[in-house]
């Protein structure tokens, strides 16, 4: 008898389907079919021998009826999948279908997905993965914006300055830090609504009771929500600026100047502090130093000023604070691995050499080493590929490259996604960890 | 039967829907617009789920997300006023369910047109920046009916009202009160406390300050308390049963600002009936819940403390400085023994065992029995009393009580060396005695001194046990080899008592009578011969002995006296008559001593061995002594005991303390010389301390003597003054 009730038929664009209650309740109560479950809508419950009407596309009420009843995704290749996402979100089934599409990231099990050819005219300056799935390029003054079905939203410009850096703060607001424009309130910093592109407010440097203009550089992100960038002014606006995500007003400013020009910044998690590092060419050293911005002062310092240079020249170009193992790991243009130790002052690099790879084809451009870190999984990427280490030891256990691939210029890592963004090509590239199959 | 002629009916629509038509939106929004009125209007059951959600897909899909949205504002804003103008007729108690009833199918309705407009839900409103469906219906439920000028005002009163009147006894519907708080919950936690929760708080003093004016007025202290407790649980209870969990702190915070801040000094101080009284009268109940609501209150038991504390050392004072009760040391210590029992008891069964207030007590104790002076005789008096006869018949783990509560008292006291001194004497006399009851008793209670003050402090007294060991030894030796030769003399049984040991003090040996001098020197001879380089001198003042003797009608009696006394007696084998000059010519016993003897041996009724011309009680230097031929006793054993002074006089005071004070010399020398050895060079005032602070475990020195002390190091060398600052001391090595 539970059967018999249980029976639903569906007539969906003249197809009928029959499937069960059951099935039809993994939808969930945000859904098309938790709504019309519902006691108030009693419309089924009277005549569950009929069948029920929607007028909708057959073949994809078939894949996403699959869906719900093994939670498995499967699109066959004559099926378009901007339209099984569009009748997705008519049935209010959109996360399902996006958490069924790729697995938990996992940098060993990364199989590429897809490439994204852009329009922008010059070469790529960042890419950054954003929390959902989705990504954001920048290809100089410009920062396209794509969700996580890849579809491209409204292009995103502060006053058409160059952009150095672009930031998520969350699934719907993206920050991107530009250039000033010399004598004009043009440039700085602003935060916009990823899906329209619109403007939703510019971060101000008030210095002595005066609204500076002023250059953005380096991005990070606390989970107070706080944003830090690192600032270069005219006068004395040199330094990390501090700003309430909510509000978008100023809340603290670290003057130094040497930390204006920071090539990076990570915000720290266990020490409630924040790294800035300064890195050759844009200087003749490398500067890595740590902020309190409780106790306001730098907690931790390091420089290569003095140290012996060697004979391969190793020069730090990136660096990137790993907390569980207390060091900063730093990576030069040989993509030589480097720790630091964090806890002692004034200590050297300690160059790994069982990291050293076998230096790839040299490309016509040549970019330098960019790092990032996921989970304990280490990643580097270099010329045309990137390399995945992992353990306390940081040992190299998978290599992503693609055969046609150009040189890559940055990554980034997040909505379990790597993005990893061409210089030459106009170009991203899509790693996916494949959802497991039972 | 009529839902599927509807439902054809609504395809049809679909069939004459024409995207271009510029009508589109127009004719969509209608046909919403109309199921939301039905959805109001309780009459979804005809609408179709499917067509209606399509048609709001269909808006937002064809750029109409504006026109459904504010659609929607216009049409729940019309139907929540009809529903505000509704619940404003609703006639008095009526009111708040009316409330109630349309609060549940805005709900209703609520969810059914989110369901409809979902899609635009998820999509159009976040691109839009505009506040979700759900949401939107609570603020409008919130704008239009709650804030409505006819029915805010009139919902706060009606709340407050029915909880003034459960308050005061009345049955009141706790589900709809608990429905309507969780409605204002709902429409956000600042609603709830604007419009309910702060004038809620602020009307609940107001009738708590009235209701503690008129208990405090007409109730003691203990009626009031309960009455407190009473209201608070009341109060927490409403809480869990109607309002946010939340304002449990708020609401008992009131209650204990009214009923018990405003009044604890009142309340603590009443007459007849406050803390005093109840902690008089052992009233743990009412102590316990004064306790437990002032608790509560900040400085609560910080007064409770403080007036606890100060009746403490009040009465403690009284009875400490009580000239009448100081007459029996064994009484005061009892009394003593019992106060601290009495708060314990308290503390324990009212106070929770608290520890500052157990802390409060010990330090009252330790400031009244300080007080007095003698108090550490009178606890070794208590001692020596309960281990002379007190603990016969006790069981074991009554004495280790006994003794722990002894050590309790102890510890209170500052002059630790000045109740050594007294234990020692009374402990001599016990042993010498042989008055002891329990051997377990006594070693039980040095170990106990031990571990609380260390070795230093019991070796002597253990001494004093080691003594009486070898003495016993020393005797079965000395019969064993020279008993055959003794032949019929008296038998002497002697105790070795090591110098230093024991509170003995240098004394002139009196003139024993030559029966015992002979076997004294045997004893003498064959202790030296055994033990070379010793010297032995006879602490006559401390023996007894037992004498046969036989009174007219020749009765026979065994006499048990002490030395002294047997050496008057013996004089009287001789003679019947002998004068007091006589006697203390003969025997050359210290003056004192021998009137006490006399007077014990002719002033006592029952025990008058002697008689005494003229009869008096005292004994003058004139007074002439007779064998009393006449006495008589039931008892064959006569035992005469000194006149002993239980209490010490006073100039047996003054001395006992003079030689403490000397005892205390070289110790606070001793304790000058280890701080200076590690520390090198001090100044005055730091030495001071740290001596104090070496020494507090046995006694508070006096820094006038500490100075004196420093004086005296510094002429023998020990010290010197620094040449550039005179206040600083140097060691000498």
């Amino acid at each position: 008898m539970g059967v018999q009730k249980d029976r639903i038929k569906f007539n969906v664009g003249g197809r009928v389907f029959e499937t069960t209650a059951t099935t039809l309740a993994n939808a969930g109560r945000d859904s098309y079919f938790g709504a019309l479950f519902n006691d108030d809508w009693d419309l089924l419950h009277s005549n569950n021998s009929q069948e029920f009407f929607i007028d909708g596309n057959p073949e994809c009420f078939s894949i996403l009826l699959d869906l719900l009843r093994t939670g498995y995704l499967h699109i066959p290749s004559n099926v378009p999948e901007r339209l099984l996402y569009r009748e997705a979100a008519f049935y209010g089934l959109i996360n399902h279908v996006r958490s069924a599409k790729w697995g938990p990231f996992n940098g060993n099990r990364l199989r590429y997905c897809k490439s994204v050819t852009g329009r922008a005219p010059g070469d790529g300056t960042a890419i950054r993965a954003g929390p959902d799935g989705g990504c954001a390029v920048a290809h100089g003054s410009m920062v396209h914006v794509f969700d996580w079905m890849l579809e491209e939203h409204p292009p995103i410009n502060l006053d058409y300055q160059r952009v150095n850096d672009i930031g998520w703060v969350n699934a719907d607001s993206v920050v991107i830090s530009t250039c000033e424009r010399l004598g004009t309130p043009d440039g700085g910093m602003g935060l916009f609504t990823s899906s329209t592109g619109e403007l939703r407010y510019k971060f101000n440097v008030v210095h002595g009771n005066q609204t500076k203009s002023f250059t953005a550089g380096a991005l990070s992100f606390s989970p107070d929500y706080k944003i830090f960038s690192s600032c270069k002014g005219r006068s004395n606006e040199y330094g990390i600026g501090v700003w309430d995500q909510v509000t978008g007003k100023q809340i603290d400013f670290f003057y130094e100047s040497s930390l204006g020009d920071a090539d990076k910044l990570q915000w720290l998690n266990g020490r409630n502090c924040l790294l800035v590092a300064t890195l050759f060419p844009r200087k003749d050293n490398c500067y890595i130093s740590i902020l309190d911005f409780r106790q306001k002062r730098m907690v931790w310092s390091w420089s290569d000023i003095g140290a012996l240079v060697t004979v391969d020249e190793k020069r730090v170009r990136d660096a990137i604070a790993i907390e569980e193992t207390n060091s900063i790991c730093v990576v030069n243009e040989y993509e030589d691995l480097g720790f630091i130790d964090l806890r002692m002052e004034g200590g050297g690099v300690r160059w790994s050499s069982r990291s050293r790879l076998s230096t790839g084809n040299m490309l016509d451009e040549p970019c330098y080493p960019k790092l990032a870190l996921h989970e304990g999984q280490l990643f580097s990427s270099m010329n045309d590929c990137i390399s995945v280490f992992c353990g306390p030891d940081c040992v190299l256990t998978s290599r992503l490259r693609r055969s046609d691939g150009g040189s890559i210029c940055d990554f980034s890592i997040g909505g379990d996604r790597l993005f990893a963004l061409h210089s030459e090509e106009n170009v991203f590239d899509i790693w996916e960890t494949p959802p497991p199959i039972l | 039967m009529s839902a599927p002629k509807k439902k054809t009916i609504q395809i049809e629509a679909f069939r004459h829907r024409v995207v271009a038509d510029p009508k589109y939106a127009e004719k969509t929004w209608n046909i919403l617009e109309h199921a939301i009125h039905e959805i109001y209007n309780h009459n979804a059951s005809g609408l179709s789920f499917e067509e209606l959600y399509r048609n709001a897909y269909n808006m937002v899909l064809h750029k109409f997300g504006e026109k459904l949205y504010s659609g929607l504002v216009a049409t729940m804003t019309f139907h929540l006023k009809e529903i505000c103008s509704s619940i404003e007729a609703a006639q008095g108690g009526l009111f708040l369910e009316e409330l109630n009833r349309k609060w549940a199918d805005h709900n209703k309705a609520l969810q059914m047109i989110r369901d409809i407009l979902m899609y635009m839900d998820r999509t159009f409103i976040p691109s839009a920046h505009k506040t979700p469906v759900h949401e939107l219906g609570l603020n409008l439920w919130r704008d239009v009916v709650i804030h409505s000028s006819k029915i805010q005002t009139r919902l706060l009163d009606t709340l407050l009202e029915l909880i003034q009147g459960e308050r005061s006894g009345e049955v009141i519907n706790r589900g709809l009160m608990r429905n309507i708080t969780k409605m204002l919950m709902d429409l956000g936690s600042s609603v709830y406390q604007d419009d309910f929760e702060k004038q809620f708080l602020e009307s609940s003093a107001d009738f708590y300050r009235l209701e503690s004016q008129e208990f405090i007025e007409s109730c003691d202290c203990g009626e009031y308390l309960k009455k407190a407790e009473r209201r608070l649980n009341e109060e927490i209870e409403r809480v869990s049963h109607y309002l946010d969990a939340k304002s449990e702190a708020k609401i008992t915070n009131v209650v204990e600002k009214e009923l018990i801040e405003s009044h604890m000094q009142r309340l603590v101080h009443m007459e007849n009936s406050g803390l005093v009284n109840m902690i008089v009268g052992d009233k743990y109940e009412d102590l316990g819940r004064m306790y437990s609501l002032f608790r509560r209150v900040a400085s609560g038991l910080v007064l409770i403390r403080d007036v606890m504390t100060s009746y403490i050392r009040e009465t403690g004072k009284q009875l400490v400085t009580d000239l009448e009760r100081l007459k029996d040391p064994v009484d005061f210590v009892q009394r003593l023994l019992d106060i601290k029992d009495k708060y314990d008891k308290i503390i324990g069964s009212a106070f929770s065992n608290d520890k500052t207030f157990q802390n409060a007590l010990n330090s009252s104790f330790e400031y009244f029995i300080n007080l007095n002076s003698r108090s550490p005789e009178y606890i070794s008096l208590f001692v020596d009393d309960k281990l002379r006869k007190g603990l016969k018949g006790v069981s074991e783990e009554d004495v280790e009580i006994i003794l722990d509560k002894v050590m309790m008292l102890f510890r209170y006291l500052q002059e630790k060396d000045v109740f050594e001194k007294y234990y020692k004497q009374h402990l001599a006399k016990r042993l010498l005695s042989g008055k002891t009851v329990s051997d377990d008793a006594e070693r039980s209670l040095i170990v106990k001194l031990k571990t609380e003050c260390g070795y230093q402090f019991t070796s002597k007294l253990e001494g004093m046990f080691t003594d009486m060991k070898t003495s016993e030894d020393t005797m079965q030796g000395f019969y064993a080899n020279v008993g055959a030769d003794l032949g019929d003399g008296p038998t002497l049984s002697v105790q070795v008592l090591t110098t230093g040991s024991w509170p003995t003090q240098p004394i002139n040996t009196c003139n024993l009578p030559t029966e015992i001098l002979s076997i004294c020197e045997k004893f003498r001879n064959y202790y030296l011969g055994t033990h070379t380089g010793r010297r032995l001198t006879w602490q006559t003042n401390m023996g007894t002995a037992d004498l046969k003797a036989t009174f007219g009608k020749g009765q026979k009696h065994e006499l048990n006296v002490s030395t002294y006394q047997m050496c008057v007696l013996m004089l009287f084998n001789n003679t019947d008559r002998l004068t007091y000059r006589e006697i203390e010519q003969a025997a050359e016993i210290p003056a004192s001593d021998l009137k006490r003897c006399l007077q014990s041996l002719a002033c006592v009724k029952g025990k008058n061995v002697l008689r005494k011309e003229p009869m008096s009680k005292d004994i003058a230097d004139s007074d002439a002594f007779f064998f009393n031929d006449k006495f008589t006793s039931k008892f064959f054993k006569v035992k005469i005991g000194t006149v002993v002074a239980q209490r010490e006089s006073e100039p047996e005071n003054q001395e006992t303390r003079q030689r403490v004070e000397e005892d205390r010399k070289p110790q606070i020398e001793a304790a000058i010389v280890r701080i200076m050895k590690a520390r090198r060079v001090l100044d005055h005032n730091n030495i001071v301390t740290e001596v104090t602070k070496q020494l507090q475990s046995r006694f508070l020195p006096n820094p006038v003597v500490i100075k004196k002390r420093i004086e005296s190091l510094i002429e023998r060398e020990f010290l010197e003054r620094d040449k550039g600052d005179r206040k600083l001391y140097r060691y000498l090595a």
